[in-house]
């Protein structure tokens, strides 16, 4: 999860690989491996295989999910309480709040807890948090998840701390208190401080550069080995005390990271629990073909576990080429969802969806403005386009490689309704390019988000706001509401969570009112483990395990 | 294609024929077995040329296409159902899984991805490569030491690497055919300008080739109809045995990613797409992988038989 | 002396090829419709983060200025950014890699070692391999024996690795579990871990590349056979062993040896496909990586590291060529 392509992939974002992945076809209900509740054991050494090459470990450049691969050696401000089935929380990890708001929400102040220590044996101070946030600042350590910068006050003139120079909106009026001061109110502040950039690291110890090979550690683990393209070792921290921290369990006396595996050949050595298949989960979702496999046979099946709905794909519409908004609704009904579904591996794949926030984040509202049956309402789209003037509509559709089989779905479902969709296929980094940068030059490109934190601004915001147009970012349909964007800065802005919540409904229905995007489904993925690895946990949020709960049934 | 690079690139396809000079005075006719493997492999080329001449109406006698879904012939999973891959009447390799598209179609379709790629990029590296050659063999000095140096950098040039790299710069409006066509035409020529460069040098100097020149023939009739027709059964083999390698390297080109893109059908891309089914649907891999090993296999037959027939001395060239 | 200006000459023209070849490579990705910083911006990335991490990278200069300090950065390193903060990459500098935080020659010195191993041990054995076939098969020219070897030196030469070694793999690693799937381990960790890993890729590569050297010992050798010595050599009772071994061979391996040199120089550049279908991280899978990660100095770092290879292996194949060969003058291209 730390390879930047990867964390594009498995974590994050717009990506056409987490589409192509998430296609799949597994058991219904959420999480139904047959062990997920069994204590586990403390003990062994559990593997984590991954297809990517190498783990940067630094955190000032870490897209990663707080409860991955960093997670059990690092810790932070707040940490996720991920449950099974259940919601996940915001929960105080090195401090003993999930943050004061005071200012109206623009300040927000943490103090540290007794007892927590560096791998060294050192006491973690507030310095360090705010040195280590400060990092992430450095021209050579850009890369990471960024929320804080453009929240922090005079954080644009700010290249980090290597020359000396301090960020004085970050206040440590003493080792065990910090202070942020923010440019504008924000209410998701505790979630923005789970998150990887607010790791402590020790004043000075830093470097700008090579940081990420064996950083120092928080967490119950600290990194013994990390070597590119083989295997990273996490061993016991004995500094690290198991009473100051809520959410992790730190079973297994050793975590190993397998690097650079094929994901197929690692799904089938999962299965068949060869070796130290037994002992070991995959990090990325089951290939389609081993998901066959694995369903076909009952003692394959158990050792697959399957999320709740997860990261919505979309059908994104450039609102700046396609103006008309009867077309853009024609194409809501146009749209075949349950072919879409076929293609992506099935009704395991993913439920149809119709709201843009996504199920398991804290105010989302169910509705349906498009109401029709799940492959559409041709009629009422030719209508819609009649009524629009339009009789030869052709539409632009990019699309990576792995795309290709969605695209098609697609093309042949507005194909009903007399659109003509032309598929572009571009190669993955040519494409993350052309969706996201000035120019736009497509009518339609399929998305994928996965929210960073679970909240509806992390949902909403990256997605629609107009300020997220081009220049790298992901509002792929180019949609720029002035109405919406002041919702979204009004939710932003209120600290009441309930009520930020029924802000965040408002603005999902105003902005699918425009028909930006056609929700299609919320993507399911599916793991596997070993027979022997067991609380392997799925929360309602994120789609991906808990890796700060795995333990091993009985010690290898 | 291999990793090893005689093989990997279609350019050193001549080096190891010219490496293989010298050997001695026939001591048999050509033996059978040279004689079959004509027979063979070439049954085998016009079996596959036939396939791409007839792609469309041989996958339309069952109505189908490289590009239409079947789902119905998908069953729990998206996997085909039935034996072999959902082999029947009507899809006589099967479907692929996922989708459904007919097998035997993305087959036939592909090859004519493969077959025309590998034909055509060899008539650029023929063209490139004859002309420079026989310049560089007739007029030593310049026109020559150019020549040599820039096969040098070809040579020198990590041929699947810029391939690759080239891949990702070229817009995705250019047709992926005619980019690796030319690529691979254009990176095929040194090995036959080498040939064509050392046979023109020994040839110029034979007595008909003198004769000429003196009795005030210009250089280019010398070369077109004096040196260029002895020139012709070499370069006739040295084509034939190049293609497996051109064959084989937009199948690995594609293999990797970066050749073919859907929903064009290809060997490649299908080999790399069915291995993660290999256990599940086996028929997935076989066909198109099988597809690749026979034509690549029936021009290498090919080749040696046709390099017997015009010169029995050297029999099978490396 | 005349093999040192010889030398000379095709070292200097070495240089000119290699300089050709990194003047394509930033032609090419400077055409590419992409921006490199927009990988290292961070999300969500604002337009003054884009050009800070531009500016830094250096990626926000003119082709031909990044294509200088390339060039310049080999001979005398290469700093990025200024004070605390700043990247150094210490001469001789073949770039750096922002996206793995190292220098590209780091970087290449940590994949050699296993490329290296892939390359020289299928090397050896297809070496081996090849030539015995070869001799056997001329030695029993036109009889069952040869027929075989010639029919089954076609089929490997037809065959392509990457589609036979994914078939052993699922055949020896997942189906029969009797060799790993893949991955590589480090001979000082564990030599026969090492080596139990390596079987597999090694065998796939050597068999089918021992195909090509099947058939040119066996045309070299039915040449030799033929020639006159031999014959007046077989008239004076010298035993057939020495004649075959001691006298025929010898010639007959020279451009075998031609052949060895070019295709081993060639793969210790980077295995790329026998890398992929194995997952072993070596120069080819950094070479991959780069292109899909558009990290434009690895990428070209890595295809010089891989040009010099092969432009070294063409040097002392043609320098033992024509050392050993008094057919052939020096100046033979």
């Amino acid at each position: 999860m730390i390879k930047k392509h990867a964390l594009r992939v498995a974590v994050a974002g717009v990506c056409a690989a987490v589409l192509a992945l998430s296609g799949c076809g597994a058991s219904n209900n959420t999480a139904n491996g047959s062990d997920g509740q069994s204590a586990g054991v403390k003990g062994g050494t559990l593997n984590i295989l991954l297809s990517s090459t190498e783990m940067d470990l630094d955190p000032a450049k870490s897209q990663g999910l707080p409860i991955t691969s960093n997670g059990n050696i690092f810790r932070r401000l707040t940490a996720w309480k991920v449950t099974k089935g259940g919601e996940t929380k915001v929960v105080p990890d090195l401090a003993t709040t999930t943050g004061e708001p005071s200012d109206d929400g623009k300040t927000w102040t943490y103090t540290l807890k007794d007892g927590i220590k560096f791998d060294d044996g050192t006491p973690i101070t507030s310095k360090d948090i705010k040195y280590g946030l400060e990092r992430s600042f450095a021209d050579s350590l850009t890369g990471g998840l960024s929320y804080h910068k453009t929240l922090l006050e005079g954080a644009q003139d700010y290249h980090g701390p290597f020359d000396g120079q301090e960020l004085d909106s970050i206040e440590t009026p003493d080792d065990k208190t910090i202070i942020f001061h923010l440019n504008a109110p924000f209410g998701d502040w505790p979630w923005v401080a789970s998150l990887a950039a607010f790791t402590p690291v020790p004043v000075g110890k830093g470097p700008a550069s090579g940081y990420g090979k064996t950083p120092v550690a928080s967490g119950p683990y600290k990194v013994e080995s990390n070597e590119a393209g083989k295997q990273a070792v996490y061993v016991r921290n004995k500094y690290w005390d198991k009473k100051t921290d809520p959410v992790r369990t730190a079973g297994p006396d050793k975590i190993v990271f397998k690097m650079s595996q094929d994901t197929s050949v690692a799904a089938q050595s999962i299965m068949q629990g060869t070796g130290e298949g037994k002992n070991s989960f995959l990090s990325g979702f089951v290939p389609p073909a081993q998901l066959a496999q694995a369903q076909a046979n009952p003692n394959y099946k158990k050792l697959l576990v399957t999320s709740g709905d997860g990261a919505l794909e979309y059908l994104a519409i450039n609102t700046k080429r396609v103006t008309d908004l009867k077309v853009r609704q024609a194409i809501e009904y146009a749209v075949d969802k349950k072919a879409y579904q076929t293609t992506a591996g099935g009704e395991i794949a993913g439920n149809f969806a119709t709201t843009l926030i996504t199920p398991g984040i804290a105010g989302r509202e169910k509705y349906d403005l498009y109401k029709a049956s799940s492959s559409g309402d041709v009629d009422k789209a030719k209508a819609l386009l009649k009524e629009a003037g339009q009789t030869s509509l052709k539409l632009k559709l990019i699309a990576t490689s792995d795309q290709a089989e969605k695209a098609s779905s697609i093309q042949t479902s507005l194909k009903r309704a007399g659109i003509t969709v032309d598929i572009q296929t571009l190669n993955d980094d040519v494409f993350s390019d052309a969706e996201t940068n000035n120019e736009g030059d497509y009518d339609l490109v399929i998305g994928g988000w996965q929210p960073d934190f679970p909240s509806p601004y992390a949902n909403i915001s990256p997605l629609f706001d107009s300020s997220q147009i081009g220049n790298g970012n992901y509002n792929l349909a180019r949609y720029a509401n002035a109405d919406v964007d002041a919702l979204i800065k009004k939710a932003t802005e209120t600290i009441d969570q309930d009520e930020a919540g029924k802000i965040w409904a408002e603005t999902d229905k105003k902005i699918m009112a425009d028909a930006p995007v056609v929700p299609l489904i919320y993507s399911k993925n599916t793991f596997i483990h070993g027979s022997n690895v067991t609380n392997f946990v799925i929360g309602d949020f994120p789609a991906y395990p808990d890796y700060n709960q795995v333990t091993l049934a009985s010690a290898n | 294609m291999t990793d090893v690079t005689s093989r990997a690139n279609p350019r050193t396809r001549g080096t190891a024929g010219k490496a293989a000079g010298g050997a001695g005075a026939a001591d048999k006719a050509r033996s059978p077995y040279l004689r079959s493997s004509i027979i063979v492999g070439g049954a085998i080329v016009v079996f596959f040329v036939l396939l791409a001449v007839f792609a469309g109406p041989l996958s339309a006698i069952t109505g189908n296409d490289p590009y239409a879904e079947h789902p119905e012939a998908l069953g729990a999973a998206s996997v085909p159902t039935g034996f072999g891959g959902g082999i029947s009447a009507s899809h006589w390799f099967g479907v692929t899984p996922l989708r459904g598209v007919d097998l035997f179609s993305i087959v036939a379709y592909g090859t004519r991805i493969s077959l025309g790629i590998g034909l055509f990029s060899s008539v650029i590296s023929l063209v490139i490569g004859v002309t420079l050659g026989l310049i560089a063999g007739y007029f030593p000095g310049l026109a020559d030491a150019l020549i040599s140096r820039t096969m040098d950098v070809f040579f020198g040039f990590p041929f699947l690497i810029f391939a690759i790299a080239l891949s990702v710069v070229v817009p995705q409006s250019f047709p992926r055919p005619l980019l690796l066509t030319l690529v691979l035409g254009f990176f095929g020529w040194p090995g036959i300008a080498r040939l064509v460069r050392g046979q023109t040098l020994t040839l110029s100097k034979r007595n008909f080739a003198v004769a000429s020149r003196v009795m005030g023939a210009s250089p280019a009739h010398v070369l077109w109809h004096q040196i260029l027709p002895n020139l012709l059964p070499l370069l006739i083999v040295n084509v034939t045995l190049s293609i497996p390698g051109r064959i084989g390297a937009e199948a690995g080109l594609s293999f990797l990613g970066v050749g073919m893109n859907p929903p064009t059908p290809s060997w490649g891309r299908s080999i790399s797409d069915a291995v993660q089914w290999a256990l599940v649907d086996p028929m997935y891999l076989l066909f198109p992988g099988g597809a690749l090993f026979l034509l690549t296999f029936g021009f290498n037959l090919l080749g040696d038989g046709l390099s017997d027939a015009i010169d029995p001395r050297k029999g099978v060239r490396a | 002396m005349k093999i040192l200006a010889y030398i000379g000459k095709r070292v200097a023209s070495s240089l000119l090829v290699i300089l050709l070849i990194t003047l394509a490579l930033f032609l090419i990705f400077f055409l590419l419709p992409t921006n490199p910083a927009q990988l290292s911006c961070g999300k969500p990335c604002t337009p003054e983060q884009l050009s800070r991490v531009a500016a830094f990278m250096g990626t926000d200069q003119p082709w031909y200025v990044q294509m200088g300090n390339y060039i310049a950065g080999i001979f005398v390193g290469r700093t990025f950014g200024t004070g605390g903060g700043a990247v150094v990459c210490n001469a001789p500098c073949l770039g750096y890699s922002f996206r793995l935080g190292e220098p590209v020659s780091q970087l290449i010195a940590d994949r050699f070692p296993v490329t290296a191993s892939i390359a020289v041990g299928a090397a050896v054995l297809w070496l081996v391999i090849g030539v015995a076939t070869g001799v056997w098969a001329a030695l029993k020219r036109d009889t069952i024996v040869d027929r075989t070897l010639l029919g089954l030196s076609v089929v490997g030469v037809s065959a392509p690795s990457y589609l036979i070694g994914l078939l052993m793999v699922i055949a020896f690693a997942l189906v029969i579990q009797i060799f790993p799937s893949g991955g590589y381990v480090n001979f000082t960790d564990d030599p026969v871990d090492w080596f139990y890993h390596l079987i597999l890729p090694w065998l796939v590569l050597a068999i089918l590349s021992a195909a090509g050297y099947t058939r040119i010992t066996r045309t070299q050798m039915i040449g030799e056979l033929s020639q006159d010595y031999i014959r007046t050599a077989r008239s004076k009772g010298v035993p057939e062993s020495v004649i075959v071994f001691k006298h025929a061979l010898r010639n007959a391996m020279l451009p075998v040896m031609t052949m060895f040199g070019l295709d081993l120089g060639g793969l210790l550049g980077g295995a790329v496909l026998t890398e992929k279908v194995f997952s072993m991280q070596g120069l080819g899978a950094l070479l991959l990586d780069s292109v899909s990660n558009l990290d434009l100095q690895v990428l070209v770092g890595a295809t010089l590291f891989a040009a010099v290879l092969v432009i070294i292996a063409n040097l002392i194949v043609d320098i033992c060529y024509s050392l050993l060969d008094p057919r052939v003058t020096l100046g033979r291209s």
